[in-house]
């Protein structure tokens, strides 16, 4: 499998957890979750189709939408995270820290064999 | 503020993805999508520095947007073949499929092949049913000792084989077959929506 193909199934499952997050702290608009997405993480985003993801996310139930008018010269339609939204977030994170910590132990492991074989 | 050829090049661009989304989606969502894209260029606009050029500002912002078609087949691809793969329903399960098979290659031959599936399914069902109605008409036909096909001849050609054993054979394959095929295709689309998520989120 190319390198390429295998950080594009890496990045797959992450993209959620990563908006959810991003929206925890409260609530933002889309191109807020975007330049926050692209301050914090390398995922390259087009910025237009991160928009249906959202949409997605909020047909789930998992974040709740709302627009805004009269905070700038056009309105804003605002992303925060629902109960279960936040109850999502908890579990991936919780997943994705063992998961990530299983495969740091693994990689650190494999290093020391190596050394020990040299 | 846009000079009016900037407005003009914004108005093309929103107009585009307006009349791409509401071949997908009910026009109510539609509009609200145009709205939000709508939101996130005039934020970008209004952030540009007056003092530079504004058409290639504004191109730039476009580019990183991406092409309307592009936004549009990504809100599409999220909506419809979502809904397939969680209802698992039928008439959405199909209508995803016809997206699938319009938007790519691989969707085009996967259709192909599942729509093999329903027609198989669904003429065997037909042969089950049709055997009480048409019991001359219905059922294995042979030549030479050994059957050659399972159908129906009108006018009816001679008695055809197999009996009341036709329609157990007709509902059984027939079921079976719509339901590996259903099966088939919702798995296709779980695969299917998984790959979009990351080419649709433009991952490069």
């Amino acid at each position: 499998m190319p390198l390429e193909s295998w950080q594009e199934q890496l990045r797959r499952g992450s993209l959620d957890l990563a908006i959810l997050a991003t929206v925890a702290s409260g609530p933002r608009y889309g191109l807020a979750i975007i330049q926050h997405l692209e301050a914090f993480t390398d995922l390259v985003v087009t910025e237009g189709t991160i928009y249906p993801i959202l949409g997605r996310l909020a047909k789930e139930g998992l974040l709740a939408s709302a627009w805004v008018e009269g905070e700038a010269p056009h309105p804003r339609k605002y992303y925060r995270l629902t109960r279960p939204g936040a109850r999502r977030l908890a579990e991936m994170t919780q997943q994705w820290r063992v998961f990530a910590g299983k495969i740091d132990r693994l990689i650190a492991a494999s290093e020391e064999n190596r050394r020990g074989a040299q | 503020m846009l000079s009016s050829s900037g407005e003009s090049r914004v108005r093309g661009y929103l107009y585009v993805l307006e009349r791409s989304l509401v071949l997908a989606l009910p026009r109510e969502i539609a509009a609200d999508a145009v709205r939000e894209i709508e939101s996130h260029l005039r934020e970008r606009i209004a952030a540009v520095d007056a003092a530079g050029d504004e058409r290639v500002a504004l191109e730039q912002i476009l580019s990183e947007l991406g092409p309307p078609l592009r936004v549009a087949q990504a809100y599409s691809a999220e909506r419809i073949v979502d809904e397939a793969v969680v209802t698992g329903r039928v008439v959405p399960i199909l209508r995803a499929m016809w997206h699938v098979a319009v938007t790519s290659v691989g969707g085009f031959f996967a259709a192909l092949a599942l729509t093999v599936g329903y027609a198989i399914g669904i003429a065997f069902l037909i042969v089950g049913v049709m055997k009480p109605v048409f019991p001359d008409n219905v059922g294995f036909f042979m030549e030479g000792g050994y059957p050659v096909a399972l159908g129906m001849k009108f006018p009816a050609t001679g008695h055809p084989a197999g009996g009341n054993w036709v329609i157990l054979i007709g509902l059984f394959f027939g079921l079976g077959a719509l339901v590996v095929t259903h099966r088939g295709a919702r798995r296709f689309l779980g695969w299917w929506r998984g790959r979009r998520a990351v080419i649709g989120a433009g991952l490069r």
